[in-house]
């Protein structure tokens, strides 16, 4: 028994070596930090083979909030960030943790909820005003990612303070756990397109709340692409980083985000736009 | 340093979170003990078809991952499943629920194991002693008294420092089901170390004093050991 | 105390007891090799162990007025005050603490009355174990092995203490001894067991008092 529990051992760790090994072939590894909503749509995974079809590099990355995502960034602990937060991107990148900000591609956010007392609209100031007014459940993300960080600039850019909002409530969650929170609580929620919809066709939940505001102008959200500055951590695999920043704002790879999620949702899930400026 | 953790903890937040992390793991551990001690005692008492398999399972239950049962409370709870009409999701309540899930098998799997080693012995001086029933039954508590303790110190514990199954049947609500631990969980993915230090430092300081009980009622055990 | 027909089958052998009288005010030793069935015999008529079949007649007594002592006795995790008086306490009984301080001093455990019953030595935690026994003055003492391993004077003390419980309270003694031609002088009647029987029985050695 000891005999077999010991060769299962040592077997379970040359492959591990074997799966570790096969990794670091060709191209090398690519380390990204980004947020949830690239992973929790499935770009990433659309991605991913793509990327290492045509450069040999493997794509690797970890799905954290936009916070985090920039923090890994700063520590060096990645060579390349995806995030959405303009603002702090281009803070992070004044502050010399990275080298130059590319826009991407954005998607839009929407605010789902009960479709009572809220009736479907695009006036997003009405309904964040009228769900402060009637003290109406609303779940926030609260844990300082790209979205949360949206929402938060909303309620401030219309003079709200929704902490006064008894039924405000932070569920310091990812976005799919916010919005499960959301229908259980048939609050309202803000949330990025991509998640909503594959949430809402994916999930063994049964979703009682619906979109009740979207196409307003606030809810727009960039992406945007940054190398980890190599002069700070110069063993970051900068040339992958380069590599990738190219491959994603190239014609090719631009059109193939914009066809993506259209074949099982119905709809695009980003809009690409490199090489405006957003 | 001083300065360091009175900030940490003059923060509502993190108050907050602490005040529903010992809400939260008294109300478990004393509902726990109730049931886990009084089944430990019964099950080492009767002998009855499939007491073994009950064991097994009992015992297969101290280890199972918390988040198995935080996911198993969730779809109890969620809107539409049996509980649901109760309301316990994303509630201390809830959390409350699963973390006796968690924690009563421990407890009667410890409590179980002490008393199916001394349980016996004592049962044989009771009966030499003219004990009636209900006096023996008060000797075995009172003799197994410290292994009690220690169970439910050790529930205590696992109580306070679980972090899967309250993230998902509380929802780490800020302010409302916000314990140390999903908070530092939290914390972590915003990148903000130093409270989250601050936090596991208070639960690294918890778990030392009641290894350290655990420790003075073990040499209390050592000191009456029967030989 | 009559015992009928007594069976029990234990590992290999089978315990068989026709007939045995244990009668009040009477020492009677059982002496015999080890595991010849003195001690499942004697849990039997405790009432520890349920025979296989056959009956032990108590002729009137009842089972709390019967106890038994053994060679490592059970001690609770109290003060070796503690221990003595709990028989008395579980039956509502006047605790005289003159008699136990008496009977701590005489057997030597008076400094020890407050300290906690484990911390003794196995020779006092027999002699405490004595004295929980006879504090409530059963009518019926079953020792198992307790005189085992003292030293003489100790021996002596319990002989001494047996021989007056005996004169105070009638009670009836079963005692079981590897070293009987120690303890001997004090039988009334010994019962020598063997592979599960009682094959040899000397009476009257000291004379009884009966």
């Amino acid at each position: 028994m000891k005999k077999l529990l010991a060769m299962f051992l040592s077997a379970a760790m040359v492959m591990s070596f074997a799966i570790c090994a096969n990794a670091d072939e060709d191209g090398g590894v690519l380390m990204m930090a980004t947020t949830t909503s690239t992973e929790d749509t499935g770009l990433l995974d659309y991605l991913q083979p793509l990327f290492k079809e045509d450069t040999g590099i493997d794509l690797q990355w970890t799905a954290v909030g936009t916070g985090e995502a920039l923090k890994l960034g700063e520590d060096g602990q990645v060579d390349i960030v995806l995030v959405h937060a303009k603002a702090s991107e281009e803070e992070f990148i004044a502050n010399g943790f990275g080298v130059e900000r590319f826009p991407v591609m954005y998607n839009d956010f929407v605010i789902v909820g009960p479709a009572e007392p809220i009736e479907k609209t695009d006036d997003v100031a009405a309904v964040f005003g009228t769900i402060q007014e009637e003290q109406l459940p609303f779940v926030s993300r609260g844990d300082d990612s790209g979205t949360d960080k949206k929402e938060k600039k909303i309620w401030t850019e219309l003079e709200l303070d929704p902490a006064e909002n008894p039924n405000y409530i932070e569920s310091g969650q990812g976005m799919g756990a916010t919005l499960t929170m959301a229908n259980e609580k048939n609050a309202y929620c803000m949330t990025d397109r991509g998640t909503w919809l594959k949430q809402s066709i994916d999930s063994e939940n049964d979703y009682v709340i619906d979109i009740v505001c979207e196409g307003g102008k606030q809810l727009l959200n960039q992406y945007g692409v940054i190398a980890v500055n190599p002069e700070k951590y110069p063993d970051l695999n900068n040339e992958a980083a380069n590599k990738f920043i190219e491959w994603i704002t190239s014609e090719k790879v631009q059109k193939l985000i914009g066809e993506f999620g259209v074949e099982e949702y119905g709809q695009a899930l980003f809009t690409p736009n490199a090489g405006t400026d957003s | 340093m001083l300065d360091w953790i009175r900030g940490v903890f003059s923060n509502p937040a993190v108050q907050s979170a602490v005040r529903v992390t010992f809400i939260m793991a008294f109300a478990s551990t004393a509902i726990s003990s109730g049931i886990g001690i009084a089944a430990g005692l019964w099950l080492q008492k009767h002998n009855f078809f499939g007491k073994r398999v009950i064991i097994r399972i009992n015992r297969t239950l101290m280890g199972v991952p918390p988040v198995v049962i935080g996911l198993l409370v969730y779809l109890l709870t969620m809107r539409g499943g049996p509980l649901g009409p109760l309301s316990l999701l994303f509630t201390v309540r809830g959390m409350i629920l699963a973390q006796v899930l968690i924690i009563t098998p421990i407890i009667s799997g410890m409590v179980y194991s002490y008393a199916a080693g001394a349980v016996p012995a004592i049962q044989e001086f009771a009966i030499t002693m003219g004990a009636d029933k209900r006096q023996t039954n008060r000797l075995i508590i009172s003799e197994l008294r410290n292994e009690i303790y220690f169970c439910i110190i050790a529930g205590f514990g696992r109580a306070i420092s679980e972090v899967g199954s309250v993230m998902l049947v509380g929802g780490n609500i800020k302010g409302h089901t916000r314990t140390m631990t999903t908070m530092i969980s939290l914390l972590k993915s915003q990148g903000i170390y130093s409270e989250g230090i601050g936090l596991g430092l208070m639960l690294l300081l918890i778990a030392f004093i009641l290894q350290t009980l655990g420790d003075y009622l073990r040499k209390e055990e050592v000191r009456n050991e029967n030989y | 105390m009559r015992i009928t027909e007594l069976r029990k089958k234990v590992g290999g052998m089978e315990i068989h007891v026709p007939d045995l009288r244990i009668e009040s005010g009477r020492i009677h030793g059982l002496v015999g090799p080890n595991g010849c069935g003195k001690t499942t015999l004697l849990k039997m008529i405790m009432g520890i162990i349920r025979p296989d079949s056959g009956t032990v007649d108590f002729e009137g007594l009842r089972p709390t007025d019967i106890t038994m002592t053994s060679q490592r006795p059970y001690l609770m995790r109290a003060s070796v005050y503690d221990n003595i008086v709990y028989p008395l306490k579980i039956r509502g009984a006047g605790i005289d603490q003159g008699e136990i301080d008496d009977l701590l001093e005489r057997t030597g455990l008076l400094p020890h009355k407050h300290q906690y019953a484990g911390s003794l030595s196995s020779g006092e935690r027999q002699k405490l174990s004595f004295l929980r026994a006879i504090v409530f003055h059963p009518s019926m003492i079953l020792v198992d092995e307790t005189f085992s391993n003292l030293d003489p004077d100790s021996e002596a003390l319990f002989r001494e203490m047996i021989l007056e419980r005996r004169e105070k309270d009638g009670a009836a003694w079963l005692i079981v001894s590897h070293q009987w031609d120690r303890m001997n002088s004090i039988f009334d009647e010994i019962h020598h067991m063997e592979k599960g029987r009682i094959v040899k029985r000397d009476g009257n050695l000291n004379g009884a008092i009966k």
